[in-house]
């Protein structure tokens, strides 16, 4: 059982968290994990958390021949409790670099204790352009809308042939920025944007919002969205009667995406990081154990998460588990295999990745297929 | 403008769901005068009791229909028994808190059985619809607002002829009068909640297969539009809950016409509070309903306070203050560090909602602005820190008091609602006003607290520095409590009628004490901005305030030092029981349950 809840739960009996613990001496090599288990993002932490399984499980070796294994730490992704949980972390010496967490608004208000504590914060679906910006300890390898948007351009644009685009997105920081980018992208390629329309987070019913895009005219939808939302637009549309096609960023790649949305996204066009017929041995590798431990088919949450865990044992392997080695080891640490990119480097400046890979899809008799030209 | 007319039958499509949803909380509050936020959890789980149905024992809907009803009705009596039945004596805020308690516990259980992923509901209604306008409206459509109709029409006779029906009405005009009468009270509440319990899971289903999706954090949202709608149609008012839901729908659909998606909840919340200041019974109050009785007297009931006595309060000071000398505790520093902001915000609420008797539900909002206040000041004005948190909390005093200054003619129940809809109001636009608060990017780089070129960045001096922040803002707090202000706003509290007619000036009174609150509040924000250094609007959400309230309720309405231990054990609980990952907040929900069962005028106790 990699997850640590059992030994955890014991080690939290009576008060001994907070008075400071004498730390059980195990021998295993532990990941901090903050993020959301609980509350309104509880369901990203659970597919988080089968990413981490997976990698965890694959790398049965361990890091150099001590075992490995993560301890998840629930935040809701509340500011409140990441900084708790990033104080405990810093203070706990088993602790060798630290996941998460989720939102911006939890992620960035820890970090400056993980900076201070000299921990690595590595945030893999931080797409805040300022997340790295917090200090030389927060790392990233989200894929980011500045990479993202352009490709997602030149298929919506270039490929498909779309020229006059209705952009509906979700008003939180990693929307915004990516429809900032799109707008951007869009006049590069000539196209028009004819509405822009950004909904709030915990909004379920877009109707209006529909008869607006349909009002301006456009031969397609740029969505912008997460899976649940996403779903939710697209078979409103479809019930409202609008037959654009729709163009969705790859963060709707998931098989909740088509289980909500049902019939109505079949023919939703999205560009993912990886697919499962992607002949890449990472991506096969990673399909192949996904479906064999759950069941199902991965979605991109769940190799994000994968791909961060197996960053950090990459890096672990190749300079030790101290944090000031993880830390340094990051800037030097190169050609990582990677669902999402291919291989991941990271550029020390921005700490980020760039070019991750691409593969135009399109939803098809309910199942995501690649695109051809010639379809 | 064909638009129009999509827009209005959109507006009504989605009205219709908030119908479903107000009608039961209409009827508790109207027999119970009680905001069940456990309504949306019963809801929630009518929706995974459906999806079983058909995903387990495949059941056609009608049959999948009656189990959810079934169940559901069994729940609500549960509800009752278990959570509000106990507190019949209890002051009037502890059921409040137990459905809170409720609430909580419910959606965690659905969450641990059923996983947090959300899940599809297909509707087996046939798939064909009907073009209105430039849309189309399906069967599934016209169920729900069959549905909704039906069950106020049912409702309606049911409360007009029937015997069980008036027993209902005369429990809800006067329940002690009903007793003396032989009315069995207990036997018609739980009828009540069995019959809105049965609704709020039937409406859970058809939402939920009018989404096609479900999950276990449908609830609050659900409870919040609901609140909204009944308040709009008048509380307590069955009829009058479609009305306003259909206007509250309407209200939300042109107003994306006109502004776009952004600003959808900035009408709902808008319309709320116009309709609460200008006709607080609802717009469908026929005639002027009786006034209530000064329920502020029996709202908040005063109980035996604990005494602390001051050598205990001096000394665990002290310890407080000497902790930071222990070596290598930096966690339990960082969560103690919490619990003190977390204090300071519910040492403001308590002055408002425990000793004047304002029982805020947006108190968040306090949170947001102190926050923005002193990081813009900080960043865009150049102010040093020390001087822009004191600022952020002048300007929070007064920004908060003055969106609160129309809802100072409201009592009791409207009070809370009315801040509830002014703590979304800023959270909205502090999203939209993007040329000052920097819109959904939120502010980042906020300096650290440091005083002149002394940062306070390590865990032990934002520690001391937060402590002492608390320290002074009790003090001055025991101070005004002490004064004339602290009886006068216990008159008022207790009978505001009793109140003027001394000469006392209600307005001035509940704005004086709003600033002292607004003040403390305002500086726990600035002072999170410089911890954090990145805020944005989700940063302080509406379970901030209801996480405050719990706190405030369980340290005993109006206590300060009541006030003080709440925050810091509801802060170090859910620390506490990390060990449990998944199961951490519901064992929190139990103990929260617990505690309002054993001691529901508060741990210290109500001054």
């Amino acid at each position: 059982m990699p997850y640590l809840s059992r030994r955890t739960l014991l080690a939290t009996a009576g008060l001994t968290p907070l008075v400071g613990r004498a730390h059980a001496q195990t021998d295993a090599v532990t990941v901090g994990v903050s993020g959301p288990l609980t509350g309104q993002y509880a369901q990203y932490g659970a597919d988080w958390r089968r990413g981490f399984d997976l990698a965890v499980a694959e790398a049965s070796g361990g890091i150099n021949g001590r075992p490995l294994a993560y301890d998840f730490q629930d935040t809701q992704s509340d500011p409140r409790q990441a900084v708790a949980v990033a104080q405990r972390f810093v203070g706990d010496s088993r602790i060798a670099m630290e996941l998460g967490d989720f939102s911006s608004a939890a992620s960035m208000a820890a970090s400056p204790i993980y900076q201070r504590g000299k921990l690595v914060q590595f945030g893999f679906t931080n797409s805040h352009p300022d997340f790295t910006k917090g200090g030389d300890y927060m790392w990233s390898n989200a894929p980011n809308q500045a990479d993202d948007m352009p490709i997602l351009a030149d298929y919506a644009i270039g490929r498909l042939g779309f020229r006059k685009l209705a952009v509906v997105y979700i008003n939180g920081d990693w929307g915004r920025t990516s429809k900032d980018i799109f707008l951007k992208a869009a006049a590069e390629r000539d196209a028009s944007v004819v509405a822009n329309e950004g909904y709030l987070p915990n909004e379920q019913d877009f109707r209006s919002t529909l008869v607006r895009v349909r009002d301006t005219g456009p031969d397609a939808i740029l969505l912008i969205a997460y899976y649940p939302d996403g779903a939710q637009v697209v078979r409103q549309a479809r019930d409202m009667g609008l037959t654009q096609p729709v163009v969705a960023t790859g963060s709707v790649y998931s098989p909740k995406f088509l289980e909500l949305g049902g019939a109505a996204v079949d023919g939703v066009y999205t560009n993912a990081n990886f697919f499962p017929d992607d002949p890449r041995p990472v991506v096969q590798r990673f399909v192949t154990g996904y479906r064999a431990m759950f069941g199902t088919d991965p979605g991109s949450y769940n190799a994000r998460a994968y791909d961060a865990m197996t960053v950090a044992i990459s890096v672990m392997r190749q300079f030790g588990t101290d944090r000031q080695a993880i830390h340094d080891g990051l800037a030097k640490i190169h050609d990582v295999p990677s669902v999402l990119f291919g291989t991941v480097t990271f550029d020390p400046a921005t700490r980020r990745v760039s070019h991750p890979s691409s593969i135009d899809l399109v939803v098809k008799d309910g199942k995501f297929a690649v695109w051809k030209k010639a379809a | 403008m064909s638009s129009w007319l999509d827009y209005t039958i959109n507006g009504l499509i989605i009205g219709n769901i908030y119908a479903l949803l107000a009608v039961g909380l209409a009827l508790i509050f109207g027999v119970s005068h009680l905001i069940n936020f456990a309504h949306g959890s019963v809801y929630a789980v009518g929706a995974y009791i459906g999806w079983a149905c058909f995903n387990y024992l495949h059941l056609p809907l009608p049959l999948t229909a009656l189990v959810v009803v079934i169940v559901c009705a069994a729940l609500g009596m549960v509800i009752e028994r278990l959570g509000l039945r106990p507190l019949a004596g209890a002051p009037r805020i502890a059921p409040l808190l137990a459905t809170i308690g409720i609430s909580l516990v419910l959606d965690q259980l659905l969450q641990i059985i059923f996983t947090p992923d959300p899940r599809a509901l297909p509707s087996p209604l046939p798939a064909w619809r009907i073009h209105v306008g430039g849309g189309t409206i399906g069967a599934l459509d016209i169920l729900i607002a069959a549905t909704g109709i039906g069950s106020a029409a049912v409702l309606f006779g049911f409360l007009r002829f029937t015997k069980l029906g008036w027993a209902v009405r005369a429990t809800a005009q006067d329940r002690d009068a009903a007793r003396q009468m032989g009315v069995d009270t207990d036997a018609v509440n739980r009828t009540v909640f069995a019959i809105a319990s049965a609704l709020g899971g039937l409406s859970g289903l058809l939402v939920g297969m009018y989404f096609n999706h479900i999950d276990p954090a449908m609830s609050f949202q659900a409870t919040l539009k609901g609140v909204v709608a009944q308040v709009i149609g008048g509380m307590g008012n069955v009829p009058g809950a479609i009305a306003g839901s259909l206007l509250l729908g309407l209200t939300e659909s042109y107003g994306v016409a006109l502004f776009g998606s952004s600003y959808r909840n900035l009408f709902s919340f808008a319309l709320l509070l116009l309709i609460l200041v200008l006709r607080p019974n609802g717009l469908f109050a026929s005639r002027r309903a009786t006034p209530p009785e000064p329920m502020t007297g029996t709202f908040i009931a005063p109980s035996k306070v604990l005494r602390v006595p001051p050598w205990l309060v001096v000394a665990s000071v002290v310890v407080a203050a000497l902790l930071p000398l222990v070596p290598n505790i930096p966690y339990a520093l960082q969560v103690l560090t919490n619990a003190w902001l977390a204090a300071m915000l519910a040492i403001s609420l308590t002055l408002v909602a425990g000793t004047l008797g304002q029982v805020s539900l947006g108190h968040a909002a306090l949170l947001l602005i102190g926050a923005y206040a002193s990081a813009l000041l900080a960043l865009d004005a150049g102010w040093p820190v020390w001087a822009s948190i004191p600022a952020a909390g002048v300007l929070t005093a007064l920004i908060g008091t003055a969106l609160v200054a129309p809802a100072f003619r409201l009592r009791s129940h409207y009070v809370s609602i009315a801040t509830l809809g002014i703590g979304e109001i800023v959270g909205l636009v502090i999203l939209n006003w993007e040329s000052l608060t920097r819109g959904p990017m939120g502010v980042t780089n906020i300096p650290t607290l440091a005083i002149g070129t002394l940062e306070l960045d390590s865990p032990q001096a934002s520690y001391w520095a937060c402590l002492a922040i608390l320290v002074v803002l009790a003090l001055m707090q025991a101070r005004v409590l002490r004064s004339h202000l602290g009886r006068t706003f216990r008159a008022i509290r207790d009978d505001d009628v009793a109140a003027r007619a001394y000469g006392i000036s209600l307005d001035r009174y509940k704005g004086i004490a709003f600033a002292v609150g607004g003040f403390s509040a305002g500086i726990a924000g600035g002072v999170s901005a410089h911890l954090y250094s990145y805020i944005n609007n989700e940063t302080f959400t509406s379970t901030v305030s209801i996480s405050a309230l719990t706190m405030v309720i369980l340290g005993g309405m109006g206590n300060l030092l009541g006030a003080i231990l709440g925050a810091v054990a509801l802060t170090a609980l859910p620390e506490l029981f990390r060990g449990t990952a998944e199961y951490r907040m519901l064992i929190y929900g139990l103990a929260l349950l617990l505690l309002i069962r054993f001691r529901p005028q508060g741990v210290l106790g109500t001054v």
